[in-house]
């Protein structure tokens, strides 16, 4: 798995300050409570994606809200049993306020990506995002996501995941120069922005693994059950070097910069012409050679020596084959 | 002034003008709430302006209206278009949405989502699903309001070939296929239906037309548009070694009929790869030298030597071609 960390935060929130995005909540929180009187902290900043301590904020904020002259000055009367919230009054309020276009969007376009994977799974899914493109007005002539049909190895893994029984496939790692037979027993399939990875145990290798479908082949299930049980939270992995790892340095121009998202860089520091230089350490430096040659040129090996040579022998051999 | 204070404003101003039946002068405002009295007329008039700034940030539609006397200028925050209407989303359904939205995990969209299902009974639990879908729509923000108020847009866009170019356009729709964003649109220009990748967008989208600009999109098939780029694809024949086969044939490759050579059976065979697009999936292609050698199209043999020749000059030892190495640290 390639991801750097905190690829997902691309904020939809306007740029503005905590106020803004305090009264933002605020306004969806008042229908919110009002539907569910009695409904605690805790379950409402889980549902908010927020932590209690924002809740308890925003409880105070609307407990002192209040025109002058409306019912001795107040809008909201905030009441808290132990944990347990209950507001009154707020009848303006008592709708939430329609989502943005670019909310509204977003929200569509990302439910709507997921059903196309996900339709046997979450059949619900489906006419959620039609009650949804209804209410704010984003038909899918305006904005949709289409998926290519099921290849077969994804339809065998899928079936495996759901049953439970290990598969067996010919797969080329980062650090393989040839494919290799591999065992696992299937634990989840994960689609980031179009690319699919299987996450699994490693028979032989005993231990947690992260496999790109794409590189993988001859994919047969077995009709041996998974020996040991999925474990409860499977986080999105990233790379963790280990000792021995090799310290390389890349210089990347503008049109390489990508690369920084596929590795974890240790350092990215910039340089003069606009470019940055990264330095990553790796246990599959082959790897980083075939990113530096699909890079095209805007990507350079600065360090180390053999491994630039290696690069310029790559090219050197293929030029050779061509010309 | 400090945020507690805010907070409580911005709150306090909505109501005032969900409640008003008609449109509230900025002195009545100050009368119904009690602020932007303080220190001097203008320094309190631009709190206000601020403040109403923020709310339509937010989606809060206050709208500006002539008043009968004077010549003032009233608010108003239209209830229709403020109140989100009823979903009537199942509890099943509540559920499906918050699972897609957490899996995504994108910033913000948790608040959309408890919009959406505030007025709504709560989710069931549901199993976790075999796949976990990742998607971001980030690309897309910059248009989503010039497609929902119908509003001319302006770009400078990468073509596949050629110069980037400025482009006008009336943008009716976007969509993702293959992991990749696209804008389908009007060019006014070449006044015809063109699609666009939003990767190929250089800088802004700038919002060149008032809302209303254009009219209701013609029909058209948004998945036959996005066919539209592909146009470009070509079809490759590769030269490939034994090693690399694997990596060929996970993309789709497949052995043409000539292919082995009866006296060399562990030697190279040729595979054709179809759809093959030359700018995007040349990374792909150039990530296989030297197990992989292409023999056609030239243009993509063209463009391989090219990249290939960039990439040994740049690799070459010593003060290489690519340019001063001291100096950068």
């Amino acid at each position: 798995m390639t991801r750097s960390a905190g690829g997902h935060n691309g904020g939809t929130m306007p740029r503005a300050g905590r106020a803004v995005t305090d009264v933002a909540r605020m306004l969806a929180l008042v229908p919110w409570l009002l539907e569910r009187p009695g409904v605690t902290v805790e379950e409402t900043a889980d549902s908010f994606g927020v932590s209690p301590t924002a809740i308890r904020r925003d409880l105070h904020h609307l407990d002192f809200c209040g025109l002058p002259g409306l019912g001795g000055g107040d809008l909201f009367e905030v009441d808290m049993i132990g944990d347990r919230i209950v507001v009154a009054m707020a009848d303006e309020l008592r709708r939430p306020l329609r989502p943005t276009p670019a909310e509204a969007l977003r929200l569509v376009l990302t439910a709507d990506g997921v059903a196309e994977i996900l339709a046997d799974e979450l059949p619900a899914l489906r006419s959620a995002v039609d009650k949804v493109r209804a209410a704010l007005g984003i038909p899918a002539e305006v904005a949709d996501v289409l998926a290519d049909e099921p290849t077969e190895v994804l339809t065998a893994l899928r079936d495996a995941v759901r049953d439970g029984v290990v598969v067996t496939f010919q797969y080329r790692g980062r650090a393989d120069d040839q494919p290799r037979l591999r065992t696992v027993e299937p634990w989840q399939l994960l689609v980031d922005d179009g690319v699919w990875y299987l996450q699994a145990r490693d028979v032989t290798a005993d231990g947690a693994r992260v496999f790109r479908i794409d590189r993988m082949h001859a994919v047969e299930a077995t009709t041996r059950r998974r020996a040991q049980a999925v474990p409860t939270e499977l986080p999105v992995p990233l790379f963790q070097p280990s000792v021995d790892a090799a310290e390389i340095i890349v210089e990347l121009d503008d049109g390489a910069h990508w690369i920084t998202d596929a590795v974890v860089c240790e350092e990215v520091m910039q340089v003069s012409g606009g470019g940055v230089e990264v330095r990553l350490l790796t246990d599959a430096p082959q790897w980083i050679a075939q990113l530096v040659m699909s890079a095209g040129g805007s990507a350079r090996i600065r360090s180390p020596e053999w491994l630039r040579m290696r690069v310029h022998e790559q090219a050197s051999r293929g030029l050779a084959a061509v010309e | 002034m400090s945020a507690t204070i805010k907070v409580e404003r911005l709150v306090n101003l909505t109501v005032a003008l969900l409640e008003a039946r008609r449109p509230l002068t900025f002195a009545e405002i100050r009368r119904r709430t009690g602020y932007y009295s303080q220190g001097d007329a203008e320094s309190a008039r631009r709190m206000f302006e601020r403040d109403k700034d923020d709310l339509r940030k937010l989606g809060v539609p206050i709208i500006t209206r002539d008043v009968a006397f004077g010549d003032d200028v009233g608010y108003l925050i239209d209830r229709r278009t403020y109140e989100l209407p009823d979903l009537d989303l199942t509890r099943d359904e509540v559920a499906a949405l918050s699972l897609a939205v957490g899996m995504a995990g994108v910033e913000g969209m948790r608040l959309t989502w408890a919009r959406l299902a505030a007025r709504s009974p709560d989710p069931v639990a549901l199993p976790a699903p075999a796949v976990r879908v990742l998607i971001a729509a980030d690309a897309v923000e910059s248009l989503a309001d010039p497609i929902v108020y119908r509003s001319t847009v302006a770009f400078t866009y990468r073509a596949q070939t050629g110069e980037p170019a400025r482009r006008t356009v009336d943008p009716y729709a976007v969509a993702q296929r293959r992991g990749a964003w696209y804008l389908v649109g009007h060019d006014r220009d070449r006044d015809a239906l063109r699609t666009f990748r939003l990767d190929r967008i250089e800088g802004d989208v700038d919002v060149v037309g008032e809302a209303g600009s254009f009219t209701e999109p013609p029909k058209f098939d948004l998945a036959e548009a996005l066919q539209r780029p592909e146009a470009d694809l070509v079809t490759l024949t590769l030269e490939v070694d034994p090693a690399s086969r694997w990596a060929v044939e996970a993309r789709g490759g497949e052995r043409s009929s000539s292919g082995v050579d009866p006296a060399q059976p562990a030697g190279p065979e040729t595979f054709v790869v179809h759809a093959f697009d030359p700018e995007r999936d040349l990374g792909w292609l150039l990530g296989l030298v030297p197990a992989v050698r292409v023999v056609k199209p030239p243009e993509v043999v063209g463009r391989v030597v090219d990249a290939l020749t960039r990439i040994r000059d740049g690799h070459a030892s010593g003060e290489s071609a690519a340019g001063p190495t001291g100096g950068t640290r």
